[in-house]
């Protein structure tokens, strides 16, 4: 499989009469974009905001973060199964603009959903606040279930960014990122000293705000099974997962996954690069145990010799990873984990809800718990009515004066366990 | 397989009574625990994770739990283990759910509904029967 990836950089987002992207800026039309996303009956009221990096903007509650593409060749086209035919995506050619995000944001339940600070303590915490943001917020119609709510504003952001993506169909590309794969026999013969490293991607699915879909199904339902990374490239894996703003893979994050991008650098040279699993992670018990159990089964089918795992969510999915892990290492195969921790304010408590001795290599993005003091901005896009209510906020969280204290895992995207994020240690 | 739904959260309750077991516990998520963890040493096996989703441990104050209804002689030791480790990260968190008003007690108690009711058609489909197990038990 070969994909190409043609960036085009985006330096600046701006209202005008006419949507398109020209010399590095993108136009948009807030009418004709807001006219597709009121389609949906669920929707009472929508409208858009331009977020720069640097501005005293605070952006909440948000819901999702989705990165503008469109196919330009090969089959199928972006978000298959959701707003694109189940066509197999992957190969060919896809226009990806660079340097900026559609953030959705808006109530679904009024908790769980993330803040971006563009500017200050916050924004050195969130890899959004470096994207020029168009955010979405949306409003919903009353009287609607939650789940249905939930499914109209992640449809409405997947909407909005084909739509901004279309806008780079015929434009030529800043720079062009060639991945390809050969298949398993070719791969093999190719590179038969290198050690063969396999991905595991745990996808979150355990219910309203915690859920995953793959080619438009929601993961829950499916059993463990294989992907092609570049599958992911194109969309075929968006998030409708609310819970928790710090660790939970928006869309953003599986359309420039770092596992795959740095597995796909490495591949050839000091590993061979053989696949990616994706597994979920239910609430059923005997759910978990199969799911791992495949997850190690196709590991060995695929005569791995080590494993990246990496996990999304915290508390209950911590199961799901130790057991990913054990089986995997249990197969006589190595596994690296990367997972984020809860370790208390201090630090100084155990991190996961489960452990192993087995898990012995272990990647943190950073401890969800510690303590930020976030001051005011100028502007809120969305509401800061929830503030109290988001996970790592708390009554009094929110202060007269607008500033925040609260845990880091308030902040979208700040300990991520695809290791897309940006805090480190020394 | 036959389960009771362990919950302290009325829209649970309001649900789910008429179409299965549900033992309501008329207190916090912490009391809940206890109660399964009571389960667990009279020899019942959990069927879901203690801990809901994503949500932290002291954010939410419902909680629902489906544990299986049959007995082992013994206590089964990953229920066990994952019960005691559960309520051991409950106790590392603070309590923040006190004083939240309705509208958030209602938006928490419908995720809590969502989280369980994802897993409740599974049990209900689980034709499991483990030999040996007292069906009568408890």
């Amino acid at each position: 499989m070969r994909l190409e990836l043609g960036n085009i950089d985006i330096k600046e987002i701006r209202f005008a009469d006419k949507s398109e992207i020209k010399d590095g800026v993108l136009y948009v039309n807030q009418e004709e974009v807001i006219a597709q996303v009121l389609e949906d009956d669920l929707i009472r009221d929508a409208h858009l905001e331009i977020a720069v990096p640097g501005e005293s903007v605070r952006i909440t509650p948000v819901k999702d973060v989705i990165q503008p593409r469109v196919k330009v060749e090969g089959p199928g086209g972006m978000f298959p199964g959701v707003i694109s035919k189940v066509d197999t995506v992957g190969t060919g050619k896809t226009n990806v603009l660079r340097g900026m995000a559609v953030v959705t944001c808006g109530r679904i339940v009024g908790f769980q959903e993330g803040i971006i600070d563009m500017t200050g303590p916050g924004a050195e915490y969130t890899p959004f606040s470096e994207l020029n943001n168009l955010v979405l917020v949306v409003e919903p119609e009353d009287g609607w279930k939650p789940h249905d709510y939930e499914r109209a504003a992640r449809v409405a952001g997947l909407k909005v960014a084909t739509y901004i993506g279309e806008l780079a169909r015929d434009l030529t590309p800043d720079e062009t990122v060639v991945y390809e794969r050969a298949n398993l026999r070719e791969s093999f013969e190719n590179y038969p000293d290198l050690p063969r490293v396999g991905y595991v991607l745990m996808l979150q699915t355990q219910g309203l705000l915690h859920d995953t879909y793959v080619y438009g199904v929601d993961a829950k339902q499916t059993l463990t099974t294989m992907i092609s990374p570049t599958e992911i490239m194109d969309g075929a894996i968006v998030s409708g997962n609310c819970v928790s703003a710090c660790d939970k893979n928006t869309t953003y994050h599986h359309q420039n996954n770092p596992v795959i991008e740095d597995l796909f650098k490495a591949h050839g040279k000091t590993l061979n690069f053989v696949g990616v699993i994706i597994t979920n992670e239910n609430v059923y018990l005997a759910d978990k145990m199969r799911s791992s159990d495949w997850s190690a089964k196709l590991a060995e089918y695929l005569s791995l010799d080590g494993v990246i795992i990496s996990q999304e969510g915290f508390g209950n999915p911590d199961t799901d990873l130790i057991m990913n892990c054990k089986k995997i290492e249990e197969k006589g195969i190595k596994t690296v984990i990367i997972t984020d921790e809860y370790a208390g304010q201090d630090g100084k408590s155990q991190s996961l809800a489960d452990a192993d001795p087995l898990a012995d290599a272990v990647i943190t993005g950073g401890n969800a718990n510690e303590v930020v003091i976030l001051p005011p901005m100028e502007r809120i896009i969305g509401t800061t009515d929830f503030v109290d209510k988001i996970a790592g906020g708390h009554d009094g969280s929110l202060r007269e004066d607008g500033s925040i204290e609260a845990e880091l895992q308030i902040i979208t995207g700040s300990t991520n366990e695809m290791g897309f994020n940006k805090l480190s240690a020394r | 397989m036959e389960f009771w739904l362990v919950t302290n959260n009325e829209k649970v309750n309001d649900a789910y009574a008429d179409k299965c077991d549900v033992l309501f516990v008329d207190g916090t998520d912490r009391d809940v625990m206890k109660t399964i963890r009571d389960l667990v040493h009279e020899g019942h096996s959990l069927l879901t994770h203690p801990l809901s989703g994503s949500l932290k441990p002291g954010e939410t104050p419902f909680r629902s739990v489906l544990v299986d209804k049959s007995k082992n002689e013994t206590v089964d030791p990953f229920s066990l283990d994952l019960i005691e480790t559960c309520i051991q990260a409950l106790q590392k968190f603070r309590v923040r759910y006190e004083g939240l008003s309705e509208r958030k007690l209602e938006d928490f108690r419908h995720v809590d509904l969502s989280i369980i009711e994802s897993a409740i058609p599974t049990a209900m489909a689980d034709r499991t029967r483990v030999v040996g197990v007292d069906r009568n038990g408890a």
